[in-house]
């Protein structure tokens, strides 16, 4: 079956792990959060005088002026932490403004112009050493930050929506977490009568497991075998099972991974996955075009024969549910956990 | 969001896709426009609120050969999904 392979070559350095919150922040800040504020002054729900008022009642501490952390490692921490508070802010106002506003997702990819680049907002270029971009990350998160904090702050000044309706959206938005799909992921290697009900019907099966799908239109689960492995991207913008998985790795919103996979899988995935794929073994890539959305069930890796499904679920890695990896091996994780090395399990995004 | 049945094609059925139909949905790739795939999956119409305004047309997973589409000598496919007003008959 699976052999043992070098995985996540991406995430073993404090590079990459700053090139993500880069990636990361970028995107939300420009297909996010920007064309949002854009669309809904274009509809004068919000005005430019209306943030401007805002601004001045804004007092947000700004966190460790004064005191500078010198170690990379932490810093790296606490700017991977502020991102994740920045994305969730933003998930919390654009559920309340849901409820309130009447906007689709179509409107929003019109707005951030994912059918015309002429709307497109300006991604910043990213350079200098690893400190340079670490402090360069560090103030743009509190300008991004500000920036959100003084929106938010205009919808309720001006009574689109209200401080109680921000709270219960931060109370009822529980995170949904790429260990849904690891746990998923268990109970169809554990469970092949739940597999076979899975890969027909995949939004209602997981229910079962205690998972709410969220608002996925129509959730497809593809199978790797022996002879097909299946790789997905969204070639269009990121479609991807956000409610049901939470976020993506920020290198699947990435333009060349976006254009290279469909030219060339096997190359793409064995120069930057470093996953062989076997020649007589077809590669399949699914492009979320529409309203079908996509999670791969990757092959059991070997020597877990009688594991239970919790320590399963432990082997599944974000990259391996969109096909750009294969599971870990059990001595994988151990080794792992043991010299500390930074891996990325769906358990969560602490280094093991 | 449940799927209706619906739609004039069936699996196996070789379509090209459409160069150009303004009035479809926007997200049909341009590398597979011109093209010519064979369904393997239909899904009927979607209801999808919280994408759309109103329903698209009957949609379909069809699948490419990379080489089709690219140059090289890949085996490999792409299974893309495409609306039903895009497609003619192969």
């Amino acid at each position: 079956m699976v052999k043992p392979a070098n995985k996540l070559p991406h995430m073993h350095d404090y590079e990459a792990h700053v090139r993500a919150v880069e990636e990361d922040l970028e995107y939300y800040r420009t297909k996010r959060l920007e064309p949002r504020i854009m669309n809904l002054i274009r509809r004068g729900v919000v005005t430019f005088y209306g943030l401007l008022e805002a601004q001045s009642s804004v007092k947000r501490k700004l966190r460790s002026k004064g005191k500078r952390i010198k170690d990379i490692v932490a810093r790296i921490r606490v700017l991977e932490d502020s991102l994740d508070d920045y994305v969730r802010e933003i998930g919390v106002v654009s559920s309340a403004l849901a409820d309130r506003i009447d906007v689709v997702t179509e409107d929003s990819r019109k707005e951030r112009g994912d059918y015309d680049e002429f709307f497109r907002i300006a991604k910043k270029e990213r350079h200098g050493s690893l400190e340079e971009r670490i402090e360069r990350l560090e103030e743009d998160l509190r300008d991004y930050r500000r920036l959100l904090d003084v929106f938010t702050l205009a919808l309720t000044l001006s009574g689109v929506i209200t401080e109680e309706e921000l709270k219960k959206e931060r109370e009822i938005l529980q995170r949904p977490s790429v260990w849904n799909g690891a746990r998923i992921v268990a109970r169809a290697w554990a469970d092949p009568e739940f597999k076979a009900r899975l890969l027909e019907r995949g939004r209602e099966v997981i229910r079962e497991l205690g998972i709410p799908p969220g608002r996925v239109g129509k959730l497809a689960v593809v199978e790797n075998t022996d002879s097909v492995h299946n790789v997905i991207v969204c070639t269009l913008c990121s479609c991807y099972p956000y409610d049901l998985l939470g976020d993506t790795p920020w290198w699947y919103k990435h333009d060349i991974y976006k254009k290279r996979i469909v030219e060339n899988p096997r190359a793409i995935l064995d120069e930057i996955f470093r996953l062989k794929i076997p020649a007589n073994m077809e590669i399949r890539v699914h492009d979320s075009t529409s309203d079908v959305r996509y999670m791969v069930l990757p092959r059991r890796p070997d020597d877990t024969a009688g594991m239970k499904e919790r320590e399963l679920a432990k082997l599944v890695t974000v990259d391996s549910l969109i096909g750009a990896s294969e599971p870990l091996h059990p001595s994988e994780l151990k080794k792992a956990q043991e010299s500390g090395e930074a891996i990325f399990t769906a358990r969560s995004r602490d280094y093991y | 969001m449940k799927s209706m049945a619906g739609g004039g094609f069936k699996v196996g059925d070789r379509v090209i896709i459409k160069r150009e139909n303004p009035q479809g949905n926007p997200r049909t790739p341009m590398y597979i426009r011109g093209k010519q795939g064979v369904i393997v999956a239909t899904h009927g119409v979607i209801t999808n609120p919280l994408d759309h305004r109103g329903l698209y047309p009957p949609l379909y997973t069809i699948t490419f050969d990379v080489k089709d589409l690219f140059s090289g000598t890949s085996g490999d496919k792409l299974w893309v999904d495409v609306h039903e007003d895009w497609l003619e008959g192969g």
